[in-house]
């Protein structure tokens, strides 16, 4: 049993090490390194210091993930309350779409802002045609609403499931000795729940820091982290991978930042409250109930509005950029016109990645939950690593490692393949470690006691009681490759050009038709297996996510 | 037939040594239980056996093989897990099976042998269900089943019977006492159930902190305690402190709780400090003045039908408890007097801690 358990750690390890740590490694060498003659230097950082641009960009990552995290919690919390504690029409459906934003492409709900306010916008265009001008939704205040409304389910999902953990007879017992309703919610409830916030709020912090897509969509040319470190390394005229990989440290910094203050924070906080009943849904008058509802529902429709208008704005002629209401298949014709491979590459790199991802992570998870040991140990901290580091900087360190020198990767499908799974790695960890975590140790023990060894236990045994966790991790997997644009629009080469990476390109000139068809075919590729799995797993789905 | 050989078997969790130094003998065909609180190190020691602790240092044997250095798989013991581990995803048959597959038995064996173990639990005609429609005590047999049917050196059961209800449980027992007598296999028990442990077992093993405090018969452990320890854990007994006396070649006086009891034997010299077992069921009611008398005052009475318990008050305010059959007359009001005799031979006395 420990034998299994080594082998497959080490085996993690070295991956791990070859395609996360060793590029990293690269990436803040080149951070330290005077471009071209190869020096070390401290020129980088202090250049970034000096520079105005610079600092403004770390300014608006910071200020703009601090501010969706804030928002994101503001309508987070309450709509899980609401979720969790009172009777609202629709609660099974309601919650099913309020999960949809967090797998749907951000960058699409960005530029369907575009669509509707930006320059150009319909929204935009219609009010400017009766005289009531309209502020820009470019920089800040449009990336700040787009990750608000496409990351809120990262707090929903944990507070949701912290409420409904919190045993009905914790709240009678507060009640019992003598608290109001608003009393107990504030001493009782809230601090239990809190762990789950933080958790939540984390995440939605760290996603924005990272994010490609919406500032690259949404910044015009005021900066942002993630899209300066982008053009700094592969942009055509002001290429300065140095400097790039000086940013890239200190957004790493942050994130690892951000992870390390909820570890700690969480390792000293973990309620362990098994509900065995449930709390009763809260007596509201009907008046009170109308308002929970609207809101509720309110917020995952208005979510949920940029990629209904996606979907509707690309069955619409656009002449030039400017749209008209005439109804055609046209924009569908312009992006298949040109090439089916797109579509067909997107297609192919994901279900690679996700069976990858799946093949790799299962065994790691399992590791993890079952065998504590400092080995095991060095390896669920290794194996989050990814969370903390963008795409756009895992494919930049990708690309200086394997440009050249013995193994050379870039220019293929399988340095996007490996950046897909090396990103999407936590995620199988984490979910494949859940799903072993509510199987009975014994149940493995009983089968090696009957004489069968432990790898072979694993593989006939766990892997068959793990099986319909793992799918629902492989169509997840599979729908945030298929829509990944942070590594890919680093790592493609000609011949394989994604959807994605089609739509980047449409957005960027002036092919709105074409990135309006794009983004329709994303959200179908991605929401049509996502509502395939909830179907059939029911309420497991909240669990993986 | 298997012997088992455990010599100086030893292994710590960070500072706490689970199980400590400890050697046992155990026979062929016996049913032998370790039996202590948890956190004794009873189940540590049986998770050693079957491989999945590893052994710090000692030895265990079977026969006069050494298999602490195998892996778990290869050790060719059934196990009888506590919370069953049926494999959900495999029906009853083939959780039956499972075992026989591992061992590379001919498939048209194990078909027979399956059947026979599922009669041998009285489960005939559900070998094709899941697991899931089982009740509890089904699901147990089961798990019996699978580990007999494999006709293991050794059977293992790591307190299987702890999550079915009482009634259930007394049954569960004598079939399992059944079936390994029947099957003359070599079996240890896990126990922290002190009644469970004396109605089944060939000898027990009384644990605590790791050691062994106590090996013998299910009589002997009850009737000879060795430790003070093991007196209070098997039955309830009242635990009185008190001073030797002198001893009059055939008893020794004992001053306790405000008066004097009569134990059998040079228990320790005059003005040792000594504590004394008094089973409930060891004193009687009545001046029929057979034995040494003892003044008490009845506290409270507990009717439980067969039998009942008296609480009583010693001179000094120390309570014991008295069993006595509930077919008794008995017509003492709480606060009245009470007069106890008992044979001093059935008074254990142990040198204070």
């Amino acid at each position: 049993m420990k034998r299994f358990a080594t082998i497959v750690t080490l085996a993690a390890l070295v991956l791990l090490a070859v395609f996360l740590l060793y590029p990293l490694a690269l990436v803040l060498d080149a951070s330290i390194r005077i471009d071209g003659t190869g020096g070390l230097t401290l020129g980088n950082y202090a250049a970034i210091v000096k520079s105005r641009y610079y600092l403004g960009s770390i300014g608006n990552s910071l200020l703009c993930a601090a501010l969706a995290t804030t928002f994101a919690c503001a309508i987070g919390i309450p709509l899980a309350f609401c979720l969790a504690r009172i009777d609202i029409p629709g609660r099974a459906l309601l919650l099913t779409l309020a999960t949809l934003p967090l797998v749907l492409p951000s960058f699409v709900s960005a530029y369907a802002l575009v669509l509707l306010f930006g320059h150009a916008g319909v929204v935009t265009t219609a009010l400017r045609g009766i005289g009531i001008p309209i502020g820009s939704i470019y920089g800040l205040p449009g990336i700040v609403i787009v990750f608000t409304l496409t990351l809120y389910p990262y707090v929903v999902m944990p507070v949701l499931a912290g409420f409904r953990a919190v045993d009905a007879s914790m709240e009678e017992a507060a009640r019992n000795l003598g608290g109001s309703r608003p009393y107990v919610i504030r001493t009782v409830l809230l601090p239990i729940v809190m762990p789950a916030i933080l958790a939540g709020g984390l995440l939605v912090f760290i996603e924005a820091l990272e994010n490609f897509g919406v500032p690259a969509v949404l910044a015009e040319d005021r900066p942002f982290l993630a899209v300066d470190i982008f053009k700094l390394f592969a942009g055509e005229s002001d290429a300065n991978p140095a400097a790039a990989g000086a940013l890239s440290v200190l957004l790493i910094a942050c994130t690892a930042l951000a992870l390390l203050v909820q570890r700690h924070y969480l390792g000293k906080r973990r309620f362990s409250t098994s509900a065995r009943s449930a709390p009763a849904k809260l007596p509201l008058t009907p008046g009170l109930r109308l308002v929970a509802t609207i809101v509720s529902w309110g917020i995952v429709i208005v979510s949920l509005l940029p990629f209904a208008a996606v979907l509707m704005v690309s069955f619409l002629r656009f002449r030039g950029p400017v749209l008209t209401w005439e109804l055609g298949l046209g924009n569908y014709a312009t992006l298949l016109s040109g090439s089916y491979r797109p579509l067909l590459n997107t297609l192919t790199l994901a279900s690679i990645a996700a069976v990858a991802t799946m093949l790799i992570g299962a065994p790691i998870g399992y590791v993890v939950a079952r065998h504590r040991s400092r080995l095991s140990g060095l390896l669920d901290f290794v194996g989050m690593v990814p969370f903390a580091v963008s795409g756009t900087i895992l494919a930049i360190g990708l690309i200086i490692a394997f440009n050249s020198g013995p193994v050379i990767l870039t220019g293929g499908w399988l340095i996007l393949v490996i950046a897909y799974v090396v990103r999407k790695l936590p995620f199988a960890i984490r979910s494949s470690s859940a799903i072993v975590h509510q199987l009975d140790p014994s149940l493995e023990e009983a089968s090696i006691n009957l004489g069968v060894s432990p790898a072979k236990t694993f593989a006939t045994l766990t892997v068959p009681l793990m099986a319909s966790g793992l799918v629902g991790g492989l169509v997840l997997v599979w729908i945030t490759a298929a829509s990944e644009l942070s590594a890919t629009i680093v790592l493609y080469a000609s011949g394989w050009v994604t959807t994605t990476v089609v739509m980047y390109h449409a957005i960027e000139g002036t092919g709105a038709g074409l990135a309006a068809a794009a983004a329709a075919v994303l959200i179908l590729v991605t929401a049509i297996p996502l509502l395939l799995i909830n179907r059939r797993t029911g309420k497991q789905e909240t669990t993986v996510i | 037939m298997t012997t088992i050989r455990i010599e100086n078997l030893t292994r710590s969790f960070g500072a706490v040594r689970a199980v400590d130094d400890i050697s046992l003998d155990i026979r062929h065909g016996e049913l032998f239980t370790l039996l202590g609180p948890s956190g004794c190190g009873k189940t540590t020691l049986l998770r050693m056996i079957a491989g999945f602790v590893d052994v710090e240092s000692g030895s265990i044997s079977f026969d006069d093989r050494r298999i602490d250095s195998l892996p778990a798989h290869r050790r060719d013991t059934g196990m009888v897990f506590q919370n069953y581990a049926i494999f959900p995803n495999h029906t009853v048959a083939e959780n039956v099976a499972y075992g026989l597959k591992a061992r590379k038995v001919p498939a048209a064996e194990i078909g027979a042998r399956v059947e026979k173990a599922l009669e041998r639990v009285r489960l005939v005609g559900y070998g094709q269900r899941s697991p899931h429609q089982l009740s509890g005590g089904q699901l147990q047999r089961v798990a019996i089943a699978r580990a007999l049917v494999i006709e293991p050196a050794v059977l293992l059961f790591d307190e299987p019977l702890s999550n079915l209800d009482a009634q259930l449980r007394t049954e569960m027992r004598i079939e399992v006492r059944q079936l390994q007598q029947a099957l003359g296999l070599t079996a240890i028990y896990v126990t922290h159930d002190q009644e469970e442990a004396l109605a089944i077992s060939d000898r027990i093993a009384v644990l605590r902190h790791g050691r062994v405090e106590q090996v013998d018969t299910p009589e002997r452990i009850y009737r000879l305690p060795q430790t003070a320890f093991v007196a209070e854990f098997l039955g309830s007994t009242n635990m009185v402190p008190g001073i030797a006396g002198a001893f009059d070649g055939n008893n020794t006086v004992v001053a306790a709780a405000g008066t004097e009891f009569t134990v059998r034997g040079e228990i320790a010299a005059p003005g040792v400090p000594v504590l004394l077992s008094l089973r409930p069921e060891a004193l009687r009611l009545g001046n029929d003045s057979t034995g040494p008398l003892v003044q008490a005052r009845l506290a409270l009475r507990e009717f439980l039908g067969p039998v009942q318990r008296l609480h009583a008050t010693l001179p000094d305010g120390t309570q014991i408890r008295i069993a006595a059959l509930g077919g008794q007359v008995f017509d003492v009001s709480p606060g009245a007097p009470l007069a106890l005799t008992y044979d001093p031979a059935q008074i254990k006395a142990f040198p204070a801690p």
